[in-house]
């Protein structure tokens, strides 16, 4: 916990001494030294925010649409603020923030399962391995986030379901850099009841019902009596640690954190603008937080796999679509309003796209191949598409790309060297991403 | 004994006497916190905890438990403590005091099986006063069941990658039920890890999931198991010559070869077979480079050793030759106890990674081969010596673990803490109960478990964050512990009889096993004497509880 060795970057005394012993014994014979060991300092005022999308969207719906050719579907294209690119019609908001975006419309990867595609994309992994990657927003956050901040360093708001947990965890790095969820999970409607907006709040953050504020205190008074025997006569790494989380989580439940999630301080004409769903709401809260310092914001859109469609695609996307557009073209203008967006990066993509031919349910299948996921804002050249897919949509025909890429670029837009090396549970070093950024993305 | 035989006799005779009658309801609340109360306040009724020795029958015969045993654990607990106290003389760190007996108590149970013990054992074992009460407690908690069940969770832990519940329960609960019957029969842990190799059965038949988990690749397979069995890294050189170590590429791909062969079968939805084929070769990736079978020792089946090859490797691995199994077992059962490896990483040995006492690590390794790989007798001298029995306490600076000066504070897993929570709450077994009506894999359960996330579980790190942390103050499990409504001990604590330092009293037996110091017990009585009504009584006995529940003597095992 408390590692006594800083004067070695942050590395355990034995990390060191194997580092050292390699370095000098052999380099050259270990492609997978580390490139940089220098431990990580906190990147003042970067934010991320991912927007995932469960399910995977259909790429020649939203961003990559095919007009003129029969996998093109029903829904037209519309011009946008910037010429020459165009989206889909049912995203309007964010056509007239179009500068901001860079579609990325070559993305090719290999995993066409929901469990499989997610633990890709989120992790920059093959699935299947020994070592538990951390998903993204472990990672990111572990490099950008204060230990001692108040709120988490990564929350995941309204979280899909765990197709494969894995791919929605902290990893190597253990449960310290596990996201805090806010609302969602089973049972939970994505669009609530008649005039309400969705509700949303973070699992465990306030007192059970049965318990006072007064008493709460009085708890607290005992359980402070009780630490300080017991660390006293037993003050080692996990007994401070243990101390020291505990503190973090009751200052967190009684401080101004709290209303960071509470969107009904908002207007409602805000709420409104946001929309009235969870993923509305949601980018809200993002918002909130990220007002507030905190480094990486995960928001997904839909209950369950709502962009699985493999049935009636139309009207699924279309309903997907409008929530998108509220949500996530909102939430970019009040970043903006506030200077922020500049020092936000945000990553739009689902785990893989959908097939461009139509099938007979008038739905669209898991495609891998050649599909598009969009990146915005902190660091990112905005107002433009990069790589191209064939007027078909079935492959890609120019600036083919894959997850690594896409995850590096994304972390060298939010000030991350994406190459530096953690080292896993199991001594081995891990770059944070593996992958080259993709320059002519980058601001 | 007596006074349990005593209690229990008293148990029935109330039972008996009013069933028989009609009773109110007043009675029956009476009855109900009689029964608490006893379950509280009476000696020995484990029955869960300990078994009857007689049940098992170990067919771990090379060494019967005779005198020669005996004497032979003697010598190995007196060689450990010397070695070590000489480590410390070097070091000039001088050791913590013995631990007390509540100290003792507390922490063998968590270490050896998964939970800490019921207040009436606690009063019972304070209160006894015979000299070797500490080893026939150790014995007593290596034979019962409980230590079975905790040794499978442990085990499946270190086997399936984490959340493998989700939607696969019936195969993790066959891996669980395999490991349990090993561990409670006390195979020798060669035949263990042998027949496991070989496994072929899934669902509750048996641990095919350890290979199915990892997609039968036989990279996956590989590293796997070098790592968990053998304390070997070689899935660094799966792509590259190891970097730390002298494991070549080709060595990595020979072992994996012994994996190439095999193929899944599902003869019906959830049954699923692994059929061992004589086809099926690995290649060096990129090249076409076929690898034949290698054991790690460089070695190469010989060439009238037929049979399928995951056979001839699990034969190799229960053989003398095989000489990376024993220390990397030794090594996992001496982190069990004392948090910390004599090599750590636990699963990293080699020359290049000797650790902090590689004498004491040889030797434990060859008394470990010469008791017949017998595991429980190896966590049953290791749990003997004098270094397991010091106190956590320490004046000054704590020395670095790899002393072994004083006792790692240890964080608990997911599984302990759920259960260290429930026992000290009184949570009825049938409550606990679910899947397949085990308790091991109640919703509750599962359910605390998956939020606590503790993936690779190290009790030398306090893995838990902001989200675990909540749920531990906040959430349903300590909540309801502590809410007189639902909570068994609060309960029980309600009998008319019991004066106020007896039940905060009992408040610290039930979470720490031990007593109150008198500052404690004057000022938790006085929190609950400021209410002034039975009802705010009740809820403040609560408070108490919280507190103690989510404190770090609670949360920790030291």
């Amino acid at each position: 916990m408390n590692n006594p060795s800083n004067v070695f970057g942050g590395l355990s005394r034995r990390q060191w001494l194997r580092r050292m012993s390699v370095g000098v014994l052999g380099a050259s014979a270990c492609p997978w030294l580390p490139a940089l060991a220098a431990a990580a300092q906190p990147k003042p005022g970067k934010h991320c925010v991912l927007l995932w999308m469960p399910g995977g969207p259909a790429q020649t719906d939203t961003f990559d649409m095919k007009p003129n050719h029969a996998n093109g579907g029903e829904f037209k294209e519309a011009a946008t603020s910037v010429p020459g690119l165009r989206f889909s019609e049912h995203l309007p908001q964010l056509a007239q923030q179009a500068e901001h975006l860079a579609l990325i419309r070559s993305l090719s990867t290999k995993e066409g399962d929901h469990g499989r595609g997610s633990y890709l994309m989120r992790t920059g992994r093959q699935p299947g391995g020994p070592v538990r990657f951390p998903t993204l927003g472990s990672i990111v956050s572990k490099e950008l986030g204060d230990s001692e901040a108040r709120l988490p360093n990564y929350i995941s708001i309204n979280p899909g379901p765990a197709v494969n947990a894995a791919a929605f965890g902290p990893g190597y790095l253990g449960p310290r850099y596990a996201p805090a969820t806010v609302g969602g999970g089973a049972g939970q409607n994505a669009v609530p009841a008649a005039d309400g907006f969705a509700e949303l709040g973070v699992d465990n953050l306030t007192l059970p019902k049965n318990v006072s504020a007064e008493q709460h205190q009085k708890r607290l008074e005992m359980w402070r009596s009780l630490q300080s025997r017991f660390l006293a006569s037993r003050s080692s790494g996990n007994s401070r640690a243990q101390n020291t989380m505990f503190r973090r989580a009751v200052r967190m439940m009684h401080d101004d954190a709290v209303a960071a999630f509470d969107l009904s301080q908002e207007p409602d004409a805000v709420r409104e603008a946001y929309g009235r769903g969870t993923f509305g709401q949601g980018c809200l809260m993002a918002r909130r937080l990220i007002e507030r310092g905190a480094p990486f914001v995960e928001v997904s859109l839909g209950t369950g796999l709502g962009w699985d469609t493999h049935l009636n695609n139309f009207p699924a996307v279309k309903s997907l679509s409008a929530q998108l557009d509220a949500g996530w073209a909102t939430l970019m203008r009040e970043l903006a309003d506030r200077g922020l967006l500049e020092s936000t990066t945000i990553l739009w993509m689902g785990e893989f796209g959908r097939t461009p031919t139509i099938n007979g349910n008038a739905g669209r299948d898991h495609f891998p191949a050649a599909w598009t996921c969009v990146l915005a804002g902190g660091g990112i050249a905005g107002g433009q598409a990069f790589g191209r897919t064939s007027d078909d949509g079935s492959a890609v025909e120019d600036g083919k790309v894959d997850e690594g890429s896409v995850l590096a670029t994304f972390c060298r837009a939010a000030g991350i060297d994406p190459a530096v090396e953690i080292i896993s549970s199991i001594g081995r070093p891990f770059p944070i991403m593996e992958g080259e950024p993709i320059a002519d993305l980058l601001a | 004994m007596e006074t349990s035989c005593c209690c229990r006799s008293a148990r029935r005779a109330l039972l008996g006497i009013y069933t028989l009658q009609r009773i109110g309801n007043r009675w029956r609340c009476l009855l109900f916190t009689l029964c608490l109360f006893f379950s509280v306040f009476s000696g020995n009724i484990e029955a869960e905890d300990i078994a009857k020795t007689s049940e098992i029958e170990s067919p771990n015969t090379d060494v019967q438990d005779t005198d020669a045993r005996s004497a032979l654990r003697a010598e190995m607990i007196a060689r450990i403590d010397d070695v070590l106290a000489e480590h410390w003389r070097q070091a000039k760190t001088p050791p913590s005091p013995p631990a007390d007996d509540s100290e003792f108590l507390r922490r063998a149970y968590l270490d050896l099986t998964g939970a800490i013990p019921k207040v009436s054992r606690v009063r019972a074992f304070l209160a006894d006063k015979h000299p070797r009460k500490r080893q026939a407690l150790l014995d007593a908690l290596l034979r019962s069941p409980a230590y079975a069940t905790h040794m499978a969770t442990l085990w499946r832990n270190i086997m399936l990658p984490a959340g493998m519940e989700n939607g696969n329960i019936q195969g993790v609960l066959g891996v669980q039920n395999w490991l349990r019957r090993q561990f409670a029969a006390n195979l020798r842990y060669d035949r263990l890890v042998s027949d496991l190799l070989v496994a072929t059965g899934g669902d509750d038949a048996g641990p095919s999931l350890f290979y199915t988990a990892l997609e039968l690749k036989p990279e996956e397979l590989a590293a796997n198991t070098a790592r968990i069995f053998l304390g070997l890294q070689i899935q660094c050189a799966q792509c590259h010559d190891h970097p730390f170590d002298h494991w070549k590429q080709h060595d990595f791909w020979g072992y994996a070869a012994f994996f190439a062969q095999l193929e899944q079968t599902q003869s019906s939805p959830g049954n699923t077979r692994l059929v061992d084929l004589e086809s099926g070769e690995v290649t060096i990736p990129e090249t076409d480079t076929v690898v034949a079978p290698q054991f790690p020792d460089g070695q190469s089946p010989l060439e009238d050793e037929g049979g399928p090859r995951r056979t001839q490797l699990s034969l190799w691995m229960a053989s003398r030759e095989n000489h990376y199994l024993p220390p990397a077992a030794v090594n996992r059962a001496w982190k069990q106890l004392f948090g910390w490896g004599l090599v750590e990483p636990v699963d990293d040995l080699g020359k290049h990674n000797p650790g902090s006492h590689p004498e004491l690590l040889e030797e434990l390794s060859v008394y470990f081969v010469r008791s017949g790989f017998d595991y429980q007798e190896l966590l049953r001298t290791l749990a003997n010596t004098k270094a397991y029995q010091l106190s956590s306490r320490y004046d000054g600076e704590r020395p670095p673990p790899e002393l072994f000066a004083t006792m790692m504070i240890k964080s608990l897993s997911a599984e302990q803490l759920y259960d260290s929570v429930a026992r000290a709450t009184l949570t009825p077994r049938n409550i606990a109960a679910g899947m397949g009506n085990s308790p091991a894999f109640s919703p509750q359960r599962q359910a605390f478990v998956t939020q606590m996330q503790l993936r690779n579980w190290n009790p030398a790190e306090f893995q838990a964050g902001m989200p675990q942390v909540l749920m531990l103050l906040n959430g349903q499990t300590v909540n309801a512990a502590s809410l007189p409504e639902t909570s068994g001990l609060l309960k029980a604590l309600e009998a008319p009889w019991l004066s106020e330092p007896q039940r905060v009293e009992t408040l610290f037996l039930a979470a720490y096993a031990r007593f109150p110091t008198d500052e404690e017990r004057q000022r938790f009585v006085g929190y609950i004497a400021e209410s002034d009504n039975a009802k705010s009584r009740r809820r403040a006995r609560g408070d108490v509880f919280w507190a103690l529940l989510t404190s770090a003597e609670f949360v920790l095992n030291h």
